[in-house]
């Protein structure tokens, strides 16, 4: 399952990026988690959150003797991994990569998500509940 | 960890800087953002203290919890006010206050002039002077946009003056972003004063909590708590312009210098879902699941290309309304105009108000002005903004706030609607009498967001009121019974909010349902480990409210000052849907006598020494 964004109604208030670092790493700091809002906040103020595709044909770890399912799972990557995604959405700080482990399947960023722009719907589960 | 935040004490005479631990008792007494402010302000603070003096001191405060998850990550700046000459302070959101903390910051105490235009770089809590030079004359964005391409990084975060500033305009704003500003009281001018260009900051500190998981789970019940309220909604997709139809509705706008207080029929002009026209979507300060700020573009027309965010009610009113300007475009337009110059909206609207008003009265005409000054004439109005804040001609006038009318002769100062040397706003509130108190007995001068107690707008019932606000509250806003206590309980409140850096908006704002005293105990708890229950946080409320009431007291004000403008008492609204509506002098003071007991203040608005000594506050 993947996060579905809707950019147009991000506002920008970096509460994804505050539960993602807070739930993985036990402090709040937007630049050591997997999602990013990246902004034009001098500009046209558009908010753009970028994170992990789970894509299928996994670009990033291209070279490397791993099993797809085990490393998908994991938050922590190795930043050369960054650089090898396509579309530069693995975050990286201080030479580490944080990648989108969708929360194990309950991914904390959609709970705090108020204008609804990111939106997990799990079948079977409810979508987007909680506070939004 | 959010207490190991520090407080620096920069003096721009010889660029010494010390960095210092916070006391934990100042902590607990005063929480950070405004309180702290307060507290430290409250050091230097005099009568004589001339506000453009390097003595008088401006100090930046984050929040206790801005940073954290939270509701809002706002920023406080206090200083001696250059436009009132009294107590100055004003509050901005964004992301500025965010970053200090993620720095390591929690406070600035900037004295001193600088001998050559500097700005302050803060990162991860080092702190650097650095010339300015090449900088001055910029405006707010174009300020912003050189200093982060000259250090290659978009997300360092900058408070910053423009052309206002620098040339000591009393009502100039300091900025950030777009959008943000600390605005109102002048606290740009006092930056001016220092040759202080910007305050640029940087971190990526981490912000550690005792028990994430804990904590985690009580931020989404406070979260849901406040997402439940229909408020939380209705700001979320109209933003504060949601507010015009109803106070056009009670007749609680400024028209033309508040000779109206309502537009009829034309307000439609000027309401929220005329702005669906130019909004693209909403936008939130850090940590706000609120998101009550349009961004906005205009895409033809005379005003094509340009785009931002906002306008906030408060600006649609004084630069719209106020001003009998019913061209909402146009106001967009003049709205980005002051935020580039760094003027603050509300001022620079109720000051052109004024001489508006003398000039269709024929108190002045051109030989002064030079320009002609009809009631929506915005070319008039754009001139004069460009003016004001070069200081040209009868800008430069008009540039001195309320002193101008030393400028304008005897028969002027009548029409500048001022309270304790200080304009009133985009209302009117001679209808709303819990309002007309609040704008009263506001420690920075007339000001709504000091108490902003309009509860008994909504008509919950009765019972409802009382129980919130411990004691018997009409529900009628036109009825003066216990609208004392209104104004009290409000004030002590959003004293607590702004110490904590969360919006008003989370909080008992418009609804009884939001946030208040036990979750922001709990917030408090377990980002901080700070133990303080809800009885004792009303009393840093209290604290607060009265130790700047003691500044004030220095200064000589009392109860003579907490008044309204003679408009209000004797001249009542001539038509509309607030006819007739006056304020009652004695209704008024009986008002007062409430709201003083409840203080713990005397009969002439002086805090006792009893309430001195219970709040714990040194003098």
């Amino acid at each position: 399952m993947k996060i579905k964004v809707n950019k147009k109604k991000c506002s920008g208030c970096h509460l994804c990026e505050m539960v993602c670092s807070l739930s993985h790493i036990g402090a709040i700091n937007i630049e050591k988690s997997a999602i990013r809002i990246r902004k034009d906040d001098l500009g046209t103020s558009l908010n753009t959150p970028t994170f992990c595709l789970q894509c299928k044909d996994m670009k990033c770890i291209e070279g490397e003797h791993v099993q797809e399912g085990l490393e998908k799972r994991k938050f922590f990557w190795d930043k050369e991994r960054a650089e090898r995604c396509p579309f530069d959405a693995v975050m990286v700080f201080d030479d580490q990569a944080y990648h989108c482990d969708l929360c194990g399947g309950n991914p904390q960023c959609t709970k705090v998500c108020t204008p609804k722009a990111l939106r997990y719907n799990r079948r079977g589960a409810p979508g987007t509940s909680g506070a939004a | 960890m959010v207490l190991d935040r520090k407080i620096a004490f920069i003096n721009l005479d010889d660029g010494a800087i010390e960095i210092s631990p916070i006391d934990p008792t100042l902590r607990r007494k005063y929480l950070g953002g405004r309180g702290i402010n307060m507290a430290l302000l409250s050091k230097y603070y005099s009568s004589d203290l001339d506000p453009f003096s390097p003595r008088n001191p401006l100090i930046f405060g984050a929040g206790l919890l801005s940073g954290t998850l939270g509701f809002g990550s706002r920023v406080s700046i206090t200083s001696k006010s250059p436009e009132s000459g009294h107590l100055g302070d004003a509050n901005m959101g964004g992301e500025f206050g965010a970053e200090m903390v993620k720095a390591g910051v929690s406070h600035l105490v900037i004295t001193g002039k600088s001998p050559r235009p500097v700005f302050l770089f803060i990162k991860n809590g080092d702190i650097m002077i650095r010339d300015a030079q090449k900088l001055m004359g910029l405006d707010t964005i174009e300020v912003q946009k050189k200093i982060r391409a000259d250090m290659e990084d978009d997300k360092v975060q900058i408070a910053c003056i423009g052309q206002a500033g620098e040339n000591l305009v009393r009502f100039s704003a300091i900025r950030s972003g777009l959008k943000s500003a600390a605005a109102r009281t002048g606290m740009g001018a006092v930056m001016g004063s220092k040759n202080l260009k910007a305050v640029v900051v940087r971190g990526n500190m981490d912000i550690r909590v005792p028990d994430p998981e804990k904590y985690l789970r009580a931020y989404h019940r406070h979260l849901k708590k406040l997402m439940d309220t229909k408020w939380v909604h209705a700001l979320g997709t109209n933003g504060t312009p949601l507010l015009f139809r109803p106070a056009n509705t009670l007749g609680l706008l400024s028209v033309n210098n508040n000779q109206l207080t309502s537009l009829g029929e034309k307000s439609h002009l000027l309401e929220a879902e005329a702005l669906d026209a130019f909004s693209t979507g909403m936008v939130s300060c850090f940590a706000c699941p609120i998101h009550c700020r349009h961004r906005f573009s205009i895409k033809e027309g005379k005003y094509k290309g340009i785009n931002g965010e906002g306008p906030e009610y408060a600006s649609i009113g004084s630069l719209g309304a106020k001003l009998g300007n019913l061209d909402l475009e146009s106001v967009l337009y003049l709205v980005d105009l002051c935020n580039r110059y760094g003027l603050d909206t509300i001022s620079t609207g109720t000051y052109i108000a004024w001489v508006m008003e003398l000039y269709q009265r024929g108190i002045i005409d051109r030989e002064i002005t030079k320009i002609s000054l009809n009631w929506g004439d915005i070319g008039s109005i754009e001139e004069l903004i460009h003016l004001i804040a070069q200081r040209k001609n009868f800008g430069d006038i008009i540039a001195e706030g309320a002193y101008a009318k030393d400028s304008l002769g005897k028969a002027s100062h009548d029409y500048l609607l001022r309270i304790k040397n200080f304009p009133i706003e985009m209302t009117d509130e001679r209808v709303i009498k819990s309002f007309a108190l609040g704008m009263a007995t506001s420690s920075r001068g007339a000001c709504h967001m000091r108490s902003r107690p309009s509860l008994d707008v909504l008509g919950l019932p009765e019972d409802v009121l009382e129980k919130l606000y411990g004691g018997p509250v009409s529900n009628k806003y036109s009825s003066y019974r216990g609208k004392g206590r209104m104004v009290w309980w409000h004030e002590r409140l959003n004293a607590v909010c702004d110490a904590l850096g969360y919006c008003r908006f989370a909080s008992v704002f418009s609804s009884p349902h939001a946030l208040q005293y036990q979750q922001f105990s709990k917030l408090i708890l377990l980002a901080t480990g700070i133990h303080l229950t809800p009885k004792a946080l009303r009393d840093t409320g209290e604290r607060i409210y009265t130790l700047e009431r003691m500044m004030l007291i220095k200064d000589g004000l009392s109860r003579k000052d907490d008044t309204l403008p003679a408009r209000y008492f004797d001249e009542p609204v001539p038509e509309g849907p607030a006819q007739g509506e006056f304020i009652s002098r004695d209704k008024f003071n009986e008002m007062l006598d409430e709201y003083y007991r409840l203080h713990g203040w005397d009969k002439n608005g002086v805090p006792t020494k009893r309430t001195l000594q219970r709040l714990d506050i040194e003098i």
